[in-house]
């Protein structure tokens, strides 16, 4: 009893130990090393303290965990290949085998999950001090899976509100119209450093993001963009050229059709006199006769 | 001829001639060219109302009559086309846009017209002189000359034409109308009026619709114009639009080209600009991504067309675009814009540019499917067309679109009216009761009662009816500003819509 005890003790205390015997275990044997290597080498071992030692330098990216026919592998890391880590279904099911190997008390928290957003849907799982990339991640828009449209709807409102006060201030100058039109105009190197600054935006934002957002500002016919050469030295000029927008007015109020309750009816196409649906017992027109 | 055409047509006629002309109307619209025969067995109404009821259509232009397919000698036949019977709906249009052109005068000569399809200068002058008389205080007179003179302005302005001469197939049928002489022309002219009438029978007049719709449409681009750049833009295209009027034929594309110079002379002389400002402006207007105004040449001081039929596809697409904002919300405006300028797209695709999450902009992409506003285009990678392999693509097109949207208007017109027509049958007892007591009070006043006497009489409509004829009255004048409202937006889809086949 008392020999065990004091087995464990060293044991414990030499968790160190043991870890650099693995590592050099791995050095020996480029190619990998597996679980019965380990164990052979040191058999008084106990199988948790072995796969704490074994996470431990999984989780400080000096291990590779690699499966083959017989077994588990382990194998010394190369430091490069630890930049991009696209996680697999592979590693999973290492990960879980490594579990089960552990024993019931096989912690689960030894890989902290970053679940990260993947255009296939598939969950990834990285370690947790390495930054995913930005493909993987979904760029700007995306935090935590989510895409977030009320950072898009605010930087949106935030935009147009930037080129309609320019455009206001160069209405009200009362200058030459082709000055007024130019000075209405803003360049998106312009939006990109007033959106910076005005620090809405917990993530880095790039010119590239603010012209996606100046895009839906046209596609909502707000906004209208020209393209002009520039000289290439200018701020802001992406291959001699330029992109400017500015804020424009709509060309027609909204067209009389839809001032009528039929304009905007759900079940106009369901309507006709004589039956259930009809001009006469309509709710939606008595409605809007008593407003 | 859609089925709701048809309808909108029934309701109009059945409003403005009743309804044995609506019944003989409706069957000439469902029916084609017919004889007379025919349409008195079909429609089972005499032989006498079926004659008057064709002698009104035809009176108004909305019937022509020739002779018979199978050769000379057969029976004429009668045909009737839905778009003159839907003018009726933009009377009150042509009549405010002849008073503000022409004062209360060309006010008065349109109403008339319109009112009889078709009088001659010395009825029409007559007519109008007397109604005016009336409205004047006691003593005065309204000069003839003065009617006669807005009535030449409206003939050299081309609002007003010359009818056509009757130039049918010699009628062997009895009971043709052609009726050279329409009614409510004094027979024997009276008094003055004599030495004018002379040599005038037999030459009649009638509004020139399409005249006006010139009119409406330059209006249209002017004010989009004012809208998308400033009222000095505005006045520049509208000088452009005055000095092209009578040059440029109905269905061009573009005015006749313009030199800068000539532009300058004739801007109104409230709007001073210095030359090389009115340069500008002309270099802002071709430059606007709307296009309205283009350059054609160099010499002059540069050449500038007015692009209507861009203005026009423009003023569509702009509809379209309101249409879908009101009824569906500005997101899914926001994917409509963009499949209109992108033409084609993936699903994929239009979230990403239109900045949607990808459920709400399936929801929104679907529900503008159903709506038959987007349509979607299959492009296959393998002959079997597996969907697995096939690209969707969503594209809007605008023409397809704007016509399906047409058809909207004219069943909505529809609606408004027999709305219009249910509420008044609703109150009929209430309007029948009002009119006579207005009627009691009149010949009251008329023959000098007492105060008493009409107080009375004013009290026998309860104060809860009085609410409910204030508020059947607003009701209806609702309506019916909510049908010419709907009329502004068929005018403008109907001419892009005949631009876009004239000019393709």
């Amino acid at each position: 009893m008392a020999e065990v005890k004091v087995k464990k003790e060293t044991n414990l205390s030499d968790a160190t130990e043991v870890e650099n015997r693995i590592k050099q275990l791995c050095q020996q044997f480029p190619h990998g090393i597996t679980d019965q290597v380990i164990q052979n080498d040191m058999p008084q071992l106990e199988p948790q303290q072995r796969a704490m030692a074994i996470n431990k330098l999984l989780s400080l990216g000096q291990l590779d965990l690699l499966r083959n026919s017989s077994g588990l592998l382990y194998r010394m890391k190369d430091v490069q290949s630890a930049s991009k880590m696209k996680g697999s279904d592979n590693q999973e099911k290492l990960v879980y085998q490594v579990i089960e190997d552990a024993g019931n008390k096989g912690s689960k928290t030894w890989i902290i999950h970053m679940p990260v957003r993947c255009a296939s849907k598939k969950k990834v799982y990285m370690l947790y001090n390495l930054q995913p990339d930005r493909s993987v991640t979904g760029g700007a828009w995306y935090s935590d899976q989510d895409f977030e449209s009320e950072f898009v709807e605010v930087l949106n409102q935030q935009c147009f509100k930037f080129l309609q006060s320019k455009a206001e201030v160069a209405r009200d100058s009362k200058q030459s119209p082709m000055v007024q039109r130019n000075s209405s105009f803003a360049t998106s190197h312009e939006v990109w450093k007033y959106i910076s600054e005005l620090g809405i935006s917990k993530v880095d934002l790039s010119m590239d993001d603010i012209e996606t957002i100046l895009n839906t500002l046209i596609y909502d016919g707000k906004v209208e963009m020209t393209v002009i050469a520039a000289k290439e030295g200018t701020v802001g000029s992406v291959d001699g050229q330029m992109k400017l927008y500015r804020g424009v007015n709509p060309v027609i109020q909204p067209t009389g059709l839809v001032r009528t309750p039929c304009g905007l009816c759900p079940v106009f196409d369901d309507c006709h006199e004589g039956g259930e649906i009809s001009p006469s017992n309509c709710i939606y027109m008595t409605e809007w006769l008593d407003f | 001829m859609t089925a709701q055409e048809v309808r909108l047509c029934g309701l109009l006629l059945r409003e403005h001639f009743g309804e044995v002309v609506e019944k003989v109307g409706t069957h000439l619209l469902k029916g084609g060219a017919q004889n007379l025969r025919t349409i008195i067995h079909e429609t089972g109404i005499s032989l006498d109302l079926v004659k008057k009821s064709l002698c009104v259509l035809v009176q108004h232009g909305a019937c022509v009559f020739r002779s018979g397919r199978k050769g000379a000698g057969s029976p004429t036949e009668y045909q009737t086309c839905c778009d003159r019977i839907l003018r009726i709906l933009r009377y009150p249009r042509y009549i405010y846009t002849a008073k503000t052109l022409y004062g209360d005068t060309g006010e008065l000569i349109i109403e008339e017209l319109l009112q009889r399809g078709h009088m001659t200068m010395s009825g029409t002058i007559k007519t109008v002189a007397d109604r005016l008389t009336q409205n004047m205080e006691e003593g005065r007179s309204m000069d003839y000359s003065e009617v006669s003179s807005a009535f030449f302005r409206l003939v050299e302005t081309h609002f007003l034409q010359r009818c056509p001469p009757l130039a049918g197939a010699e009628p062997k049928d009895s009971a043709t109308p052609a009726a050279p002489a329409p009614p409510g022309t004094p027979a024997a002219p009276v008094g003055v009026w004599n030495m004018l009438t002379h040599g005038d029978e037999g030459i009649c007049w009638q509004v020139n619709f399409e005249r006006f719709h010139l009119h409406f449409r330059d209006q249209a681009i002017i004010s989009a114009v004012a809208n998308k750049l400033d009222q000095t833009s505005s006045e520049i295209v509208r000088t452009m639009l005055r000095m092209s009027e009578v040059t440029t034929s109905p269905t061009a594309t573009c005015t006749k080209p313009l030199s800068a110079n000539e532009i300058f002379r004739s801007l109104p002389t409230s709007y001073n600009i210095p030359r090389p400002i009115l340069d500008q402006y002309l270099t802002l207007l071709i430059d606007d991504p709307m296009e309205f105004v283009g350059k054609a040449g160099e010499s002059g001081g540069g050449m500038y067309v007015v692009n209507m039929h861009r203005a026009l596809a423009n003023l569509a697409r702009a509809t379209l675009e309101s249409v879908v904002q009101e009824r569906f919300g500005s997101r899914s405006a926001r994917i409509f814009r963009l499949l209109l300028r992108k033409r084609h797209l993936e699903q994929k695709q239009v979230e990403d540019f239109a900045m949607i999450p990808a459920k709400e902009a399936k929801d929104m992409l679907y529900t503008l499917l159903s709506q038959n506003l987007v349509q979607l285009q299959e492009i296959p990678k393998t002959p079997d067309y597996a969907p697995s392999r096939t690209f969707y693509l969503y594209t809007v097109n605008q023409l397809p679109t704007a016509r399906m949207l047409l058809q909207n208007c004219y069943k909505t017109v529809a609606n408004l009216v027999e709305r219009r027509l249910f509420e008044s049958k609703e109150s009929k007892r209430l309007l029948e009761k009002s009119q006579r007591i207005e009627a009691i009070l009149a010949s009251l006043q008329a023959s000098g009662a007492e105060p008493e006497q009409l107080t009375e009489v004013e009290e026998m409509i309860t104060a809860p009816e009085k609410q409910q004829l204030e508020a059947l009255r607003l009701h209806i004048n609702k309506l019916d500003s909510a049908e010419n409202q709907v009329d502004e937006t068929i005018f403008l889809l109907e001419s892009y819509i005949n631009s876009t086949a004239s000019t393709s």
